[in-house]
């Protein structure tokens, strides 16, 4: 344990400020803990998790390749069973890998158990230690290095103060909300200065409000601190704010890892475009695929009588089945008279089966002859909203569009 | 940042059997805890009984099996034993369901005492109801003859039937009082809004739900009834059992392979109910599956409650009755003969050899008692906690000093620990039980005394231990604490009331139990339980009483001191400032 470097000095770690912020608003002090840029590399190489013996072996991990730059914050995704939190506990070393290895800054720790390797977890159910203060659950890792005294408080105040938990080193975890003893558990990974911060959905057991808070609070001290972090979430919206990149998992192999714009826009596959936001997928046929210079392609599609041209992912292949993924935002769609100019119009009619109104956005389901098509538009106005039942055209924006292997 | 995708390149066969395991390094003070507490379990219980099931299937033991079946002593005795356990598991549970419903469901004043009354006979010892029931009730008894000129004989079945389930009654009172305060009102409250009167819920609802419970409590009365020893001895008469028939084997006929065999077939039903209940423990029963119970509990109130009340109360009256028989009969010359005030009867216990028992059996089971808790909270952490594989062998191996009825328990000592262990020619332990033991066979009754209460801790251990988030060990160890710290440091801080009720219990138990360490008393050593049997025996009752009374302070003063040590640390911060 000794390895793990102190990265800043003492005197850098002052923080000076009262805090009479708003508990969204970090302070200063979580400079203090700001890295090097190197440190904290994580590599999975052929990662196989398998449960079970003989004929009821399940793969919950299967083949698993992934690269972490030092500082980088990853999300990985996927439906529950996924393998996605077998993945993490194999990296904080809870799961032992049946094949397969983790380097971390080229060291295999693979073998080491948990204790060993220098990462920090924050728990789902926050796992405060119910039998000690907000400060002795702080201080807890860092009197296991057999660090005492004023060494100790100092390194302790500072964590509680960057996570504004001065006024509460006193109390019990149970005399605190959700959201502050999620705090608690930050500060308490935080204050260990792990080479690599582990989050198993930790913001799940919150209320929706304090999600979305707690959300922008950890990716701005994750900024900060410059620790590279890995994150289990099944919440996309959770995934999207908050990554660098996002890994897709399915079925314990990873589907896609990229940007979250890059998940969205370019899924790798039908299950990606179907699982990260919405989808409509329209049957289209494709005439023509020409590779771009950029990795992507660009596809010439029948879709509905007519030759649109889209992005297209590289492995479409002219003639072979594919698939129009239309985000429900890139469809457009017009009371049957005025058909909006400058649009690939589909075709053909629809007729509204159904209207909701949030507020921002109005969403329609429309039944048409490709089956039933969801259209968002965005900041309606009161009197464009169409009624169940009108007569509508449906068109779509073709460079928003993405074609994919079906 | 490229997208690592899965490589389609992977070779078909490698999923099938992937070529390099990965096998991560082993907390080594965990390794170390679980080799010790092993080699504990294998020493306390597994020689021993590894050393009945030989000698009962060596040449002599198989044939006082094979008679177990055809002589019809023999086969009698078998059925007497059966019967009795049938007796004692149905009307011990009758009144521990009578007790606990009252307890939960009824309103009258008095209940706090009325529980404490009910939990009396866990902390006595064996002889203080039956020769109290036999100064009571029998042929000259207080109650029966003088008060209503009747000449019973309560010696036999009938009296071990009302010794034997007054005295474990209470095992299916907790267990029952449980399950009945976590059944969810709810249900109750449901079944009132569907038009179900108070009798048809108790009938319909409360009743069904409750058939695992009772199931349970009659298995454990069961298997306590048949394991008994003291109480056979004492007020059994000529109604022989297996267990006084082992004993009589082994100390009045030097038969060592007929005991053995007599034993092992108190083994068996033993060993069978233990299972069944883990089976039935380990399929969630219904009661469990209601949740967090909701809503209140209504209790019955006006003249609906008199018939219970009465058999309650009159269960009570009982109880009550029969300790102040302990506690009078240690003061008079003869209780129900010459009432005359009297200290012979203490002075004859403090002064003569009872001092030495005194001390000798408190200072073993003061010994024990820490041991017992410490091993019983290990087993209960790695079986909770650490083991994967042999989880269940171990959790079953802890178990074992509590499902194995004590009578085997004390012969299997006998057998294992009379001659020094010798493995090859090299002599691995000294004699740990018998005259020529070293301590004065000391140690062999400390190993039974922990081997006894253990279960007890490691119990409630891993009732608590469950209650305890997993993610909270996971914390500990990703902070940088080996599996070892974290138990010191946060899992034993959280199971510390659960150890203290595991202690408090395993040092009772110790004080007051009699048929393992019957086997295996020496004259150095002295035990006070199997000193009041032969009090009994040679009919000094007033002597019994008297032992028993101080055997009874004992008990309570050192659970008390256990429990105000206790009170003196309070675990949770409760500091509150304003933030």
């Amino acid at each position: 344990m000794s390895a793990r470097p102190a990265l800043s000095s003492p005197s850098a770690r002052y923080a000076g400020k009262e805090l009479t912020m708003a508990t969204t608003q970090l302070t200063d002090s979580t400079e203090a803990f700001a890295r090097h840029a190197d440190i904290g590399r994580l590599r999975l190489t052929d990662i196989v998790k398998e449960f079970g013996q003989g004929q009821q072996t399940v793969r919950a991990v299967d083949e698993l390749v992934l690269d972490i730059e030092p500082g980088e914050f990853i999300t990985l995704l996927g439906p529950s069973g996924c393998g996605k939190t077998t993945t993490l506990r194999m990296i904080a070393g809870f799961e032992e890998p049946t094949s397969g290895h983790i380097f971390l800054d080229d060291d295999d720790i693979v073998v080491e158990p948990p204790n060993k390797r220098p990462m920090a977890m924050v728990f789902q159910s926050y796992a405060l230690f119910p039998h000690l203060s907000v400060r002795e659950n702080v201080a807890y890792g860092l009197t296991l290095r057999k660090m005492s005294g004023a060494a100790l408080k100092e390194e302790v105040d500072l964590a509680l103060t960057s996570m504004n938990l001065l006024g509460l080193a006193d109390r019990a975890p149970n005399q605190l909300s959700g959201g502050q003893q999620q705090r608690v558990a930050l500060a308490r990974a935080m204050v260990m200065k792990p080479k690599v911060l582990l989050f198993d959905e930790p913001l799940s057991n919150l209320d929706a409000k304090l999600r979305v808070q707690m959300r922008l609070e950890i990716r701005r001290l994750q900024k900060r601190l410059g620790i590279t972090s890995v994150y289990v979430t099944h919440d996309q919206t959770e995934a999207m704010s908050m990554s660098d990149r996002i890994v897709v998992m399915n079925a314990g192999r990873i589907e896609q890892a990229a940007t979250p714009d890059e998940i969205y826009r370019h899924p790798a596959s039908v299950f990606v475009a179907d699982f990260i936001g919405r989808a409509n997928f329209l049957d289209a046929e494709a005439v023509s695929v020409t590779p771009r210079a950029d990795g992507h392609a660009t596809a010439r599609v029948r879709v509905l009588g007519r030759d649109v041209e889209v992005p297209a992912h590289p492995a479409c292949v002219a003639g072979a089945g594919v698939t129009l993924l239309v985000r429900p935002e890139s469809m457009r769609l017009a009371p049957v008279e005025v058909a909006s100019p400058g649009d690939d119009v589909l075709g053909d009619h629809g007729r509204v089966l159904s209207v909701v109104f949030y507020g921002e956005s109005v969403e329609y389901e429309v039944e048409s002859e490709y089956g039933t098509v969801v259209v968002v538009v965005p900041d309606p106005s009161t009197e464009s909203i169409l009624a169940e039942g009108d007569a509508v055209s449906l068109s779509f924006n073709s460079e928003r569009a993405w074609l994919l292997p079906a | 940042m490229t997208a690592t995708l899965t490589p389609a390149t992977v070779p078909a066969a490698a999923p099938a059997a992937p070529t390099t395991r990965t096998k991560t390094k082993r907390d080594i003070p965990t390794v170390v805890v679980i080799v010790l507490v092993s080699v504990a379990l294998l020493l306390l219980i597994g020689l021993p009984l590894g050393k009945i099931l030989v000698t009962a299937v060596s040449a002599e033991g198989l044939e006082v099996a094979q008679a177990m079946f055809t002589s019809p002593v023999n086969r009698k005795i078998v059925v007497n034993t059966v019967i009795l356990g049938t007796l004692v598991g149905a009307i011990g549970t009758a009144i521990g369901f009578a007790m606990a419903y009252a307890q939960a469901r009824m309103k009258f004043r008095g209940k706090k005492l009325l529980h404490l009354i009910a939990l009396l006979p866990i902390v006595s010892p064996p002889f203080a109801v039956a020769t109290a029931v036999i100064t009571l009730f029998g042929r000259s008894g207080l109650i029966t003859n003088k008060v209503f000129g009747l000449e019973t004989n309560i010696y036999g079945l009938t009296g071990l039937t009302i010794v034997l389930a007054l005295s474990f009654f209470p095992v299916a009172y907790m267990n029952l009082l449980g399950m009945l305060r976590s059944l969810d009102p709810a249900l109750d409250e449901a079944a009132s809004g569907m038009g179900a009167n108070k009798w048809q819920i108790f009938r319909t609802v409360t009743l069904p739900m409750l058939v695992p419970g009772f199931g349970g409590a009659f298995l454990l009365l069961f298997v306590e009834a048949i394991a008994d020893l003291a109480n056979p001895l004492v007020i059994g008469g000529d109604f022989t059992v297996l267990s006084s028939r082992a004993y009589i084997a082994i100390t009045g006929e030097y038969d060592v392979a007929s005991g053995s065999a007599y034993s092992v077939f108190l083994l068996v039903p033993a060993l069978l109910v233990f299972l069944v209940q883990r089976y039935w423990s380990s399929r969630r029963s219904i009661v469990s599956v209601t949740g967090k119970p909701s809503g209140r509990v209504r209790e019955i109130e006006g003249w609906a409650r008199v018939p219970l009340m009465v058999v309650v109360f009159g269960i009570a009256a009982l109880i009550v009755t029969i300790y102040a028989t302990v506690i009078i009969g240690g003061f008079v010359q003869i209780l129900g003969v010459n009432n005359t005030f009297t200290l012979d009867n203490y002075r004859y216990v403090v002064q003569g050899i009872g001092s030495d028992a005194m001390i000798d059996t408190t200072v073993l089971a003061l010994l024990a008692t820490p041991i017992a808790a410490i091993l019983g909270m290990l087993v209960a952490w790695l079986v909770v906690r650490k083991l994967k594989r042999g989880r269940g062998l171990m959790d079953f191996a802890g178990m074992l000093g509590l499902a194995v009825p004590g009578t085997v328990v004390g012969i299997g000592y006998a057998l294992a620990f009379n001659r020094p262990l010798v493995v090859g020619n090299v002599q691995l332990l000294p004699a740990f039980a018998g005259g020529a033991a070293v301590f004065g066979g000391a140690v062999a009754i400390v190993m039974v005394y922990v081997i006894r209460s253990m279960p007890s801790a490691q119990r409630s251990g891993v009732a608590a231990l469950q209650q305890i988030d997993p993610a909270i060990d996971e914390a500990s160890a990703s902070l940088g604490a080996t599996g070892v710290t974290t138990f010191r440091r946060v899992t034993l801080p959280l199971i510390r009331p659960a150890l203290l009720s595991g202690l408090t219990y395993a040092f009772a138990r110790s004080m007051t139990t009699l048929s393992p360490i019957i086997f295996i008393t020496t004259p150095q050593t002295k035990i006070m339980t199997s000193q009041i049997l032969s009090e009994v025996d040679s009919g000094r009752f007033g002597n019994a009483f008297a032992y028993c009374t101080i055997l009874i302070v004992i008990v309570m003063t050192v659970i008390g001191l256990l429990n105000l040590a206790a009170r003196g640390r309070t675990p949770v911060p409760v500091a509150a400032s304003g933030a």
